[in-house]
């Protein structure tokens, strides 16, 4: 088999690497090429950040820009220590023109199925993701604890990267801890809370703003850490993130305290928790619930739901939206849903009610 | 014919299913359906997933005359298989008490919310110009 030094860096079949379109034959190799490129990376021509996150320390080089603005500012950094050492994990951004990173290369005729992919990479150690669209990179090796991006240019990434940067590798690595990144909001009080979840539109956000802002903390309006550790669940902040449509912020009376700002990929504003003071359990809460927002009713009501009420509002974007394999995380939020009550949430049209609500029901959480 | 002498077991490993209280939840990983049953439904998943043959499901379940075509839709959502080489199995006491309990004949419901995102490819099924997650329709 041939084989050459491309600076530090030894590949097998390199010509098929630097050049052909992937193929599932071939996405495993890619994706070890790229992680030894991002090693032979000096490093004085990327930015280190280094994050904080529970149980975890992430280490990013990357270049200057946009991007690199948005892990600075979306991801938390909390005081939390699980038991046990954090382990340190380090990720590489590169793109064209920052060293000797190529061109990403383009996905070939054959189907790319996620679950399929991800079933090749893990047999070779690694986990994978493509946005083909931009073709956007992504490869974590979970032994070694690290990972690269690879991006056409700067700002060449999927609208949504910016409010939750570098989410797959985290989901990746905290899957792997047997803990996991969750599609959920959160609201709580002196270390108790609840989870709340349904899909898109379901009230979600503009739950958790009410709450916010009528004096509850929460660890997250749409992605949180979740922990199952000794049987009892608890949430952790990742990301800073909030957004909420046009209309929801003027309801919620944020339009003069955020300013004029643009629409994001799913035209909702996009703000950071600083930006409105809002109190996040930096040590995370413990979940006593799992309440299932819906938006309409004249006042804000709770009746008990069936768990798998719960599993159906909580399982379908939580399982999806991670990228991998999906049995894993069918399993885990399986568990979730078993330890938990579940109830319907129906809120009502006012937020200081809402909030109220919200208060009386988690200070009558069990301890 | 569906034959009603045979077991039935999950149908491969794209198939997940969990338990809560009385209810299941079943999970395709090959198409992203998620599938809920009445009382009566999870009930029979659940003894046919123990390897319960139909005939011994009908003894003890009150919705006995619906029982077929239930097993037939559950077969023809690629759920579940016969098993001609497994040997039917007895219902035990917690199974006899759920069959004979259940209020409501098997029926299941289907969500397909995220399924057609959860098996798109992203490369090919997408529709341009807008790209993922904008799935392409069937013409």
């Amino acid at each position: 088999m041939a084989c050459r030094e491309t600076g530090t860096v030894t590949t097998t079949n390199p010509a098929a690497l630097h050049t052909e379109p992937i193929t599932p034959a071939t996405i495993a190799a890619y994706g070890r090429y790229l992680l030894d490129l991002a090693e032979a990376t000096p490093d004085h021509l990327l930015t280190t950040i280094d994050i904080a996150l529970p149980n975890l320390d992430l280490r990013v080089f990357m270049p200057e820009g946009q991007l690199a603005d948005a892990v600075r500012t979306a991801c938390i950094q909390p005081r939390l220590r699980f038991p046990g050492s954090a382990r340190m994990i380090k990720i590489t951004v590169l793109h064209p023109g920052v060293g000797g990173a190529p061109d990403p290369l383009e996905w070939g005729k054959e189907r790319y199925t996620a679950h399929e992919i991800s079933n090749l990479l893990s047999q070779a150690g690694l986990q994978g993701s493509l946005f083909h669209d931009l073709r956007f990179w992504q490869f974590y090796d979970l032994a070694a604890g690290r990972g690269v991006q690879l991006m056409a240019g700067a700002e060449m990434f999927p609208p949504w990267e910016p409010g939750a940067p570098l989410r797959a590798f985290l989901h990746w690595e905290y899957a792997a801890q047997g803990r996991r990144m969750t599609h959920a909001g959160s609201l709580g009080r002196d270390g108790r809370g609840v989870l709340l979840a349904g899909a898109g539109g379901a009230g979600k956000s503009g739950t958790v703003l009410a709450g916010l802002l009528g004096g509850l903390s929460s660890v997250g309006d749409d992605y949180v850490l979740v922990d199952l550790l000794d049987g009892r669940p608890s949430a952790f902040p990742i990301f800073t993130t909030l957004k909420q449509d046009d209309r929801g912020v003027r309801r919620l009376e944020l339009d003069r305290r955020l300013g004029p700002r643009s629409l994001n990929w799913q035209d909702k504003i996009q703000f950071r928790t600083s930006d409105i003071e809002a109190d996040i359990s930096l040590d995370g809460l413990s979940i006593g619930a799992i309440l299932l927002p819906r938006i309409g009713a004249e006042a804000t009501v709770f009746t008990v739901a069936s768990r798998a009420e719960a599993m159906l509002a909580l399982a379908p974007s939580a399982v999806y939206q991670m990228p991998g394999e999906r049995e894993s995380g069918f399993r885990f939020f399986s568990r979730l849903v078993s330890m938990l009550p579940a109830y319907r949430l129906d809120l009502g049209p006012d937020p200081e009610e809402i909030a109220g609500a919200l208060s009386s029901f988690i200070n009558g959480l069990p301890s | 014919m569906l034959d009603l002498n045979t077991p039935y077991a999950i149908s491969g490993s794209d198939i997940a299913f969990e338990v809560f209280d009385r209810d299941v939840i079943v999970l395709d990983m090959g198409n992203g359906k998620y599938y809920s049953f009445s009382d009566g439904g999870s009930a029979v998943w659940m003894a046919l997933v123990d390897g319960v043959a139909p005939r011994d499901i009908v003894a003890f379940f009150s919705h006995g005359e619906t029982l077929p075509s239930f097993v037939e839709s559950l077969c023809d959502l690629g759920l579940i298989e016969a098993r001609l080489d497994l040997p039917p199995v007895a219902p035990g006491p917690d199974l006899v008490a759920k069959l004979s309990d259940a209020k409501e004949a098997p029926d299941l419901t289907v969500f397909d919310d995220m399924a057609d995102l959860f098996v798109a490819d992203p490369i090919h099924d997408v529709e341009e110009p807008q790209g993922w997650p904008v799935v392409k329709q069937a013409q």
